[in-house]
């Protein structure tokens, strides 16, 4: 018997079966749209409005939470316009949760997606800013400044994720830390150089210039900025993600050596060197993610960028760090986003609560025995108990 | 024995910033005078604003010792400080007066706040054996969405009233010894809190029964078990301490500006996470971990202060990444910061 | 506080001349019975010797009666009195103190506060610890029991042999009368064991009672005046060490006759497989481990390198395998030298390995058997089709592996972390033979393992001798390295004190090479 539990989460979240790993992640759902609808509730009895949603024991309460929920829904998918804004947000949630999945999946935590995106997505709009005046303003333009500005991301990206992945293999610093540290450092560095060296000095804000029209990928849904070819894109590389490490020695290398570098070093694989290519692949897409941001949706860099790469973390980890798990999860929390600002222009109910709401998904599904206990009160319980020796 | 490596340790790390500084100094054309201009800033008013702004460093910092060494790392420490800050100030601005009598009420109610989200967060970890990554992460999240969510709810925007904040006290006869009278001894609260703080947070450390079984809890939790200590209790101390830590620089933050700020990254725009580097820097001693949220906390002063000096263009932003990139090359190239062995491991004790 | 005399009120008076009795001990697992009606009885100042193979039970009777498991049925009796133990703290305050096989020490704290943890001396009302008097109280103990000890080192800096004093010494802080020490000579140096002997001399002269768990024969009869044997989770039989011989316990522990010698020597051998030539290899701190070694192993040859753990075996064996880089000499393998081949290329040429270190080596405890299966083989052409893994091949010869190593459960989807000891070893030890490899390098292949699966493991590497494999096998089991091997080589700090014929070599004189002396007089360090 072994009292301690060596890896954590990760362990158990490649032990769960898939239909485990699927009912933890549905249940987390629900216990958030729960714990949400309270807090929405209770704050509607401190909020003042014009006219109480409900009355209830002589106290009147602004919000309510069936309400909230269908609203949410509505501006998610109600309207073409709707769903387009939710794609458009899914879309780049496929990049920055693929981003913190592939690094997850070979045991190693990727915080810093957030940091790898605001500066591929800096490189992206820079790189078209140098490059656009030299090309033609037509689809031949487009069909090489769009690329181009998508491997710059990418390699800007890499690189920057490479940096943790170096730091994990040589010199033994935590990943989380160095990922979270390096955001802040991205961010600043973004800025100041933006601010002060390379931004658009027209204007007090802090931002680059436009990108020419050429280089916007252009909307597939009227009245929104969805581009379904980024769509596409990101459903392409959950796929190659998954196909990677499902069927290729490649795959199988850079996974093994994240779980378990001395058996990776043991089976002829150089470890450290492939924390720093799972490292570098997952930054890529962040990079990407930021790519995809100046392409599709802000046509420039700005900062305070929303935080799509800490997203990233509550997508993979509802799609329980599984490439094609990410497609739904990357879906649910695009239409979190897309449905959010329907619910403060028809309910009043601020949109920070759909931060909460993604906050309590993670919280629930990190703590898998939680349902495992429920479970086995409830006599569902499949097994009886962990023992291992 | 391991002090005198802790202080070999910092003297290195002082000693490298200086000759950085030296260096800095000397090559930027233009620096030297810079330089002589923001010694021209520090004096007593500077001072007194750094150690204010040391408060919710410092706090986060020292809290985060208790928890890690413990064997639960609490990365949510910003969330916590988020909470109490947004807490105290609701509460503030629901009593509705006065003096420090009711701001002490106030910050009390934040570090209630702080306390019930982090009792909230030890059961997660240690019953339901969470990640304590990712359930960190998750509160620092929640505060991150939570707290302008009832800014909005109580003030209809993101930022709350204001409502007054911590006037100084002076100690009676101390803040009458000269120089360090008018830094240390006329202050608001939450300062002399924190300075309370510092060497009770050592010698709980380093001089207590308590501290030993925290440390042996981190390092090795089935040795405390088997030597009839119990390691749950141990760790609920520990993570409700940081939680108290938070509390406390969180409220204090908030209760001394004022005003809550919920816009961004909040009126606490990322102190948790320096209060993180600042304890992996000092290698996990408080002391340490003090001094060197009160160096992040002097540049921030610095920073606000030199908007005022003409002439002198730096820029703020650098500077707010300086704690990040220290504790980077802190673990990269000085490389001793050396996590408890056990730190984020379960712990089920047989039977 | 703890009264360090260990005289406790109330106990006192009570003469029973049994220190520790335990009745119809059962204790169910789930799916497993560990110990099924025990009865255990110790005399007073005597030691005890409880025998037995790996999971016949010894350890969980020993848990109970340390307080870490509760029985399901049955009693203890300490000094006499019913007990009922729901943690160790309980079986402490009754005067039992265990040493674990895995010393429980916290490595960055003292000597003296490693001593008093969880019972530290306070001053000022408790507020503060009183580290002058632990140390005080640190060095009394050990100058009692005449350890040599300093109660301020750190446990980072003890020798192993030091860590098993202080475990003792913590014990004895507790005021324990009754002492358990599970395996206590694994670690040790032949001579250290004397040592550890004499330290139980020192212990019964101060009235200790000791228990020892051990499933080395010689030891118990040495060291023990009863010997009980544990089978299956029952006690067989408890005797006199005085009235009884090697091989009646050997059969009552495994419940048929044994025979001592089994191996089947004189297979024909062929050229030289593998030869080493003045090899120096360092250890990760830059220390050299490994000092001008040279030696060659023929087909069919199964070559044996003896040693207490820690002489140099492990960087030895990562050197062979491409693990580990060597400083000078030259490693020829099948004609070539590969002396700068990387681990890939020596698997690739035929290079099997089985590693000590299962758990973090040859296997990854996250990934179910079908992946494990492909450890190290994921590029040979019999595994992958270039970039792509063939799984379909991977799984076949993982079922194959399962099937004729019964590996339990049978099944490529259990994940490695599930299996038991003897089950993950006996996987490794499968994929690695069964890939035709020229070598085979086994270091530690029975370490934890269940001697059933020990008897399978050995019977498939004389196998693979007879095959014509040549076979490098490296284990601080003495009797396994002088059982299986054609030659043996016994290690030393980092050299081959000499290479013996195993039949020809008594035990006396390989445990004076292990521990550096040569057996003519003349000191080992030329």
């Amino acid at each position: 018997m072994s009292g301690q539990d060596p890896g954590g989460l990760l362990d158990r979240l490649v032990d769960a079966t898939v239909i485990e790993r699927i009912v933890i992640s549905v249940a987390s759902l629900l216990f958030a749209v729960v714990v949400g609808g309270v807090i929405v509730t209770v704050s509607g009895t401190v909020a003042t409005c014009r006219e109480p949603a409900f009355v209830l024991a002589d106290r009147e309460f602004c919000y309510d939470p069936i309400e909230l929920y269908r609203t949410l829904f509505d501006g998610a998918f109600g309207s073409l316009i709707n769903l387009g804004l939710t794609l458009q947000e899914t879309s780049i949630l496929l990049f920055t949760g693929l981003s913190v999945a592939v690094a997850f999946r070979a045991g190693l935590f990727n915080i810093g997606t957030q940091g790898q995106m605001v500066l591929g997505a800096l490189g992206s709009a820079l790189t078209i800013g140098w490059v656009a005046p030299s090309l033609p303003g037509n689809i031949a333009g487009t069909l090489v400044i769009v690329p181009l500005a998508v491997l710059v991301a990418t390699v800007v990206g890499g690189l920057y994720g490479a940096l943790p992945g170096v730091m994990k293999a040589y010199a033994d610093a935590h990943e989380v830390i160095t990922t979270i540290m390096l955001n802040f450092v991205a961010m600043g560095v973004a800025f100041y150089l933006v601010r002060n060296h390379v931004g658009d000095m027209t204007t007090d804000s802090v931002q680059t210039t436009p990108i020419p029209e050429f280089a916007r990928l252009s909307p597939t849904i009227d009245g929104t900025r969805f581009s379904v070819l980024v769509l596409l894109f990101g459903l392409l590389a959950a796929a190659l993600i998954y196909l990677l490490y499902e069927r290729t020695v490649v795959g199988y290398d850079l996974r093994t050596s994240g779980l378990a570098p001395e058996a990776a070093d043991y089976g002829g694989v150089d470890a450290k060197r492939n924390i720093v290519g799972s490292m570098s692949l997952s930054g890529a897409l962040g990079g990407i993610a930021g790519a995809m941001y100046v392409l599709m949706v802000h046509y420039r860099w700005e900062t305070d960028m929303p935080a799509l790469g800490f997203d990233g973390i509550a997508v993979s980890i509802l799609a329980g760090n599984n490439p094609l798990g990410v497609i739904p999860a990357a879906l649910l929390f695009g239409a979190l986003k897309g449905g959010s600002l329907q619910i403060d222009f028809a309910l009043g109910i601020p949109p920070e609560l759909v931060e909460v709401l993604r906050g309590f998904i993670i919280l629930f599904v990190a703590m898998p025995e939680f349902f495992r206990m429920i479970g086995n009160y409830a006599g569902y319980g499949t097994e009886g108990g962990e023992t291992d020796g | 024995m391991a002090d005198q490596r802790t202080v070999r340790r910092t003297a290195g790390i002082v000693a490298g910033l200086l000759i950085a500084l030296v260096f800095l100094l000397v090559i930027v054309p233009g620096a030297l005078a810079i330089g002589l201009k923001l010694l021209g800033i520090i004096d007593a008013s500077y001072a007194r604003s750094a150690l204010r702004l040391t408060v919710p460093i410092a706090f986060a910092g020292m809290g985060g010792i208790f928890a890690e060494k413990s064997g639960v790392i609490n990365i949510g420490l910003e969330g916590l400080l988020i909470i109490s800050a947004f807490s105290a100030i609701a509460v503030m601005w629901f009593i509705g007066g006065g003096g420090t009598g009711a701001r002490m009420i106030a910050l009390f109610g934040g570090v209630l706040a702080s306390l019930v989200v982090t009792l909230l967060f030890a059961i997660i970890c240690i019953e339901f054996k969470a990640d304590q990554i990712i359930a960190g992460l998750a509160v620092w999240l929640i505060a991150l969405g939570f707290a302008p969510f009832g800014s909005i709810v109580i003030w209809e925007t993101v930022n709350s009233d204001s409502v007054g904040s911590f006037d100084s006290l002076a100690m009676p006869l101390l803040s009458d010894v000269p120089y360090v009278g008018d830094v240390l001894f006329t202050a608001t609260p939450p300062v002399f809190l924190m300075l309370a703080a510092v060497p009770f947070s050592w010698y709980l450390l380093n001089r207590t029964a308590f501290g030993k079984h925290l440390q042996a809890s981190g390092e090795d939790p089935r040795t405390l078990d088997t030597a009839g200590v119990s390691v749950r209790k141990v760790r609920y101390m520990g993570v409700l301490l940081s939680g108290l830590y938070c509390g406390i620089g969180g409220a204090g933050l908030a209760l001394n500006a004022g005003q809550f700020a919920g816009g961004g990254e909040t009126i606490t725009s990322g102190r948790g996470w320096i209060g993180l580097t600042t304890y992996l820097i000092a290698n996990y001693n408080p002391v340490g971990a003090f001094l060197a949220s009160f160096g992040f906390a002097g540049l921030d002063a610095l920073q606000l202060q030199i908007q005022g000096v003409p002439g002198v263009e730096l820029s703020s932003t650098l500077i707010e990444i300086i704690p990040y990139v220290a504790v980077l090359v802190v673990l990269a190239f000085v490389g001793k910061t050396r996590m408890p062995e056990s730190a984020g491991e379960h712990y089920e004790s047989e039977e | 506080m703890i009264d360090q005399r260990g005289v406790r009120a109330g106990d006192e008076g009570r003469e029973s001349t049994y220190a520790v009795k335990m009745d119809g001990i059962t204790k169910r697992f789930p799916g497993v019975v560990a110990n099924d009606d025990v009865d255990f009885a110790v005399e007073r100042g005597t030691v005890h010797a409880l025998v037995g193979e790996n999971g016949a039970g010894k350890t969980t009777l020993m848990n109970i009666l340390y307080g870490l498991y509760e029985p399901t049925e049955g009693t203890v009796h300490v000094d006499g009195v019913p007990r009922e133990f729901d943690s160790p703290r309980d079986a402490m305050d009754a005067g039992i103190g265990m040493i674990h096989q895995h010393f429980m020490l916290i490595e960055p704290m003292t000597v003296a506060e490693n001593v008093v943890l969880g019972a530290e001396p306070t001053k000022l009302f408790g507020l503060l610890t009183d580290e002058d008097a632990a140390v005080e109280v640190t060095r009394d103990l050990a100058e009692r029991y005449g350890f040599d000890i300093d109660p301020t080192d750190r446990i980072r800096e003890t020798s192993v042999g030091e860590q098993q004093r202080v475990e003792i010494l913590k014990a004895l802080y507790r005021g324990a009368e009754t002492l358990i020490l599970d395996e206590p000579t694994a670690v040790l140096t032949p001579q250290e064991v004397e040592g550890l002997y004499g330290m139980f001399d020192e212990l019964l002269g101060e009235g200790k009672t000791i228990i020892f768990i051990t499933h080395k024969l010689g030891e118990a009869l040495r060291a023990a005046d009863r010997i009980s044997v544990l089978r299956d989770g029952e006690l067989i039989a408890t005797v006199q060490a005085g009235e009884t011989t090697r091989e009646e316990l050997a059969s009552m522990m495994v419940g048929r006759d044994v025979l001592f010698d089994v191996s089947s020597k004189a297979v024909e051998l062929g050229d030289t497989t593998l030869a080493v030539e003045d090899l120096v290899v360092d250890d990760d701190r830059g220390i050299r481990a490994v000092d001008s070694v040279s030696f060659s192993i023929d087909d069919g040859e199964v070559f044996g390198v003896a040693g207490v753990d820690g002489n140099g075996q492990a960087e030895l064996v990562e050197a062979l395998t491409g693990l580990r880089s060597a400083e000078s000499g030259a490693i020829t393998f099948d004609g070539a030298d590969v002396t700068d081949h990387s681990r890939r290329q020596r698997i690739a040429d035929g290079m099997s390995y089985v590693a000590e270190d299962r758990q973090h080596r040859s296997l990854v405890m996250e990934y179910d058997l079908l992946r494990n299966g492909l450890l190290g083989c994921q590029r040979l052409p019999a595994f992958s089709n270039g970039p792509l893994v063939d799984w379909e091949a991977t799984g076949q010869y993982v079922d194959d592996v399962l099937e004729q190593y019964d590996v339990r459960p049978p099944d490529r989807s259990a994940l490695a972390r599930s299996l038991s000891g003897g089950n993950q070893q006996k996987f490794v030890v499968g994929r690695e033979f069964e890939r035709d490899p020229s070598l085979v390098v086994a270091a530690q292949p029975t370490r934890g393992v269940d001697i059933g699966s020990i008897e399978f493991i050995h019977n498939r590497l004389l196998d693979l001798r007879a095959e014509g494999a040549a076979i490098l096998l490296v284990s601080s089991k003495l009797e396994e390295v002088q059982r299986l091997s054609d030659r043996m080589a016994v290690m030393y700090d980092g050299r081959f004190m000499d290479v013996v014929d195993p039949d020809e070599v008594t035990e006396e004189e390989v445990g004076l090479l292990m521990a550096g002396e040569q057996p003519d007089g003349g000191a080992g360090d030329r």
